[in-house]
């Protein structure tokens, strides 16, 4: 509890609490259903590996605007590598071309002292573009031997009805979330977005959190294109695009501030879960689907508001 | 025919107005050179469709060679700029798609007025006759039949007896702001009406993940749809596999959900083969570079100007034909390309 207050998760909590609420009163049989539950949590887990990717690197006082492009391109090199490197291969040069963008941006905005937002705006137009270039406009297909191969199906088959994504969310957010909360990195990624100066001064290598920061949400978001993949191979050039968007609103709904230096992983999730849910419900209600990146708009405003008041009631300084 | 790229276009330039100064030195001889001005780069397997018709053409006209320009990093600008370069090297004519009316009427009003005959195909000027650039005629599909064929196709084999009855149908659209896109819908729109059904228009995205779960939110929320049109063929396998996971039965039998598709790429085509997809079509694409320069060449060598549009498309793929157009795209994209993109 402490450590949610601190992260500012606490507000994603009453946000998910408060939607779930309103959900319920609207459409209480259309919304608690297994279907509705199931196509809301795995879609859920997609954007959740990517708004969590997203949410380490604002902590830093960083923005990712390429992840949708790097999560399109680890896709697309996983399909279309597969028939050369088999699965295994393509999945580990899928995994490192998108570690490889990430250091690439990671490194121009340390080393060059260039602002990430233009950095990864440039990442974000010149990886779609090798998207466009590579496949010419045409994704392969997923052989069957592919898709019946046992990784696969790890990433992308289900345990007892649940998809593989929803698993692989529990065992990555856990695993990031201890390393956040009870290792030396998480502290230097919070000090390195908090204060610069001070993190500096007490010997924390900054620029190289930084980097991290960057390859993490890359690989991350390489990732999230794989798992969708593995579920459903058949996509198209366009796969990732303007998900960058979903993920920083996600981010910042979970209690990410853009200053940097708060934030969790929990409250990405549940970020992720809100954006989901809020496209779901719209829809279901009968809104016109183009609506939704209206209410996302609003939900975000609000959010931040409601996510400031919050810590400011708490006695944090935002 | 030639085939270029925009690198090598400047260096031509000189060059190709030396060729049709020679070209119009030779009017006795009735040698003419046209030009493609194309949006669709080597990038697109679709250009195959262009250039073999060119090819073709040259074959039955050897009084006259044709030019193929497109880049594969597509702008409007990059188009306008392509265009203009290809207008001053006086050409005998122009067949260019008129992607963006704004960006491509000062260009074409000067070469027109210039004497350069110009046909638009693949995409027309929207706007109404009197506003719209002079062109001689517009030769491509129309986007509002293509989905009214579709829809008269399908509510003619439900009555049939071989799918069920429409109900409810979804267009799903994969841009919410495209003219073109919205055509399709409303010509499907008005048949399904017609025949009793209710109708929406879904904004799904392009993004697949995120159109999977729009489109999945859809269904559940709206249960008695039974038809789902996606107006882009490589959108159909993701609608097909939503109602699938959702055991909704999306094969093409007399129960469960019918999908429609358009577009005649090797997606749509194999869906239709597989039956997973009703019917698909095609705009004519082949058509659509020979006919240009029919018209070019009539219009130069007769005078001949077409008083209306000439449409190429639609013409409806089912299973019935589906193996003829899978041979056809098959000898225009190659097998290897073929096989790559049946993404089913």
């Amino acid at each position: 509890m402490k450590q949610l207050v601190r992260s500012q998760g606490l507000g994603a909590i009453i946000g998910v609490a408060v939607m779930l609420a309103a959900f319920t009163l609207i459409d209480f049989s259309g919304w608690w259903t297994i279907q509705t539950l199931a196509n809301v949590t795995q879609f859920t887990a997609i954007l959740a590996f990517v708004a969590i990717g997203q949410a380490l690197v604002i902590m830093t006082r960083e923005i990712d605007l390429s992840v949708g492009s790097v999560y399109g391109l680890a896709g697309v090199a996983f399909i279309t590598l597969e028939p050369a490197l088999g699965v295994p291969g393509s999945f580990l040069v899928a995994m490192a071309m998108a570690a490889f963008v990430g250091v690439l941006q990671g490194v121009a905005v340390v080393k060059g002292q260039l602002p990430s937002m233009i950095v990864t705006l440039g990442g974000l137009f010149a990886v779609r573009g090798v998207i466009y270039v590579w496949t010419g406009g045409a994704i392969h297909n997923f052989s069957a031997d592919a898709r019946l191969h046992p990784l696969t199906r790890l990433f992308g088959g289900e345990l007892l009805g649940i998809e593989a994504a929803i698993f692989w969310l529990v065992f990555v957010a856990g695993l990031l979330s201890v390393v956040l909360w009870r290792m030396p990195f998480g502290n230097r990624l919070l000090a390195t977005g908090g204060s610069r100066e001070s993190a500096e001064s007490r010997g924390v290598r900054t620029d190289r959190v930084k980097i991290w920061a960057f390859v993490l949400c890359s690989l991350l978001a390489g990732f999230a294109g794989i798992l969708t993949l593995c579920n459903q191979p058949q996509t198209h050039v366009t796969l990732g695009e303007n998900m960058e968007l979903e993920a920083i609103a996600a981010a910042v709904i979970g209690g990410c501030l853009l200053s940097g230096g708060r934030g969790s992983i929990l409250g990405a999730i549940l970020g992720a879960l809100i954006v989901v849910s809020f496209r779901y419900e719209l829809i279901a209600l009968g809104a016109p689907s183009s609506w939704y990146i209206t209410f996302v708009g609003a939900v975000l405003i609000v959010a931040v508001i409601f996510n400031q008041k919050l810590a400011r009631f708490l006695g944090h300084s935002v | 025919m030639k085939i270029r790229t925009p690198v090598l276009l400047s260096a031509l330039a000189a060059a190709a107005i030396f060729i049709g100064g020679a070209a119009h030195a030779q009017d006795s001889e009735k040698e003419y050179r046209f030009v493609m001005v194309s949006h669709i780069g080597s990038n697109d397997p679709n250009m195959n469709w262009l250039t073999m018709s060119l090819a073709e053409f040259e074959k039955k006209y050897p009084n006259v060679k044709t030019e193929y320009i497109s880049t594969n990093n597509y702008s409007v600008q990059e188009h306008v700029r392509l265009l203009e370069q290809a207008i001053s090297t006086q050409p005998d004519g122009i067949a260019v798609p008129i992607v963006s009316s704004d960006a491509f009427e000062g260009p074409l009003r000067r070469a027109i007025e210039a004497g350069i005959p110009v046909v638009a195909f693949n995409i027309a000027d929207g706007r109404p006759e009197g506003e719209r650039i002079p062109y001689l005629t517009y030769v491509g599909g129309d986007e509002y039949l293509t989905g009214k064929k579709l829809g008269e196709y399908a509510v003619a084999q439900a009555e049939a007896g071989e799918i069920p009855k429409p109900t409810r149908i979804v267009c799903a659209s994969h841009d919410s702001a495209h003219q073109g896109l919205k055509a399709r819908c409303a010509g499907m729109k008005e048949v399904m009406e017609a025949a009793g059904a209710k109708f929406d228009e879904l904004f799904i995205g392009a993004e697949p993940a995120t159109a999977r779960n729009t489109l999945q939110s859809f269904l559940q929320a709206n249960p008695d749809t039974n038809y789902i049109f996606t107006v882009a063929g490589w959108s159909s396998p993701w609608a097909w596999g939503v109602a699938n996971d959702m055991k909704l039965d999306p094969d093409v039998d007399d129960k469960g959900v019918t999908v429609l598709t358009v577009d005649e790429g090797p997606v749509s085509i194999e869906g239709v083969r597989a039956g997973h997809v009703l019917a698909t079509n095609s705009q004519g694409f082949w058509l659509q570079g020979y006919a240009p320069m029919e018209w070019l060449y009539w219009n130069k060598e007769f005078g001949y100007a077409p008083q209306s549009d000439i449409l190429t498309g639609p013409v409806i793929i089912t299973k019935d034909n589906a193996d003829k157009w899978a041979e056809l795209v098959r000898g225009v994209f190659g097998d290897k390309a073929y096989d790559e993109q049946n993404t089913w």
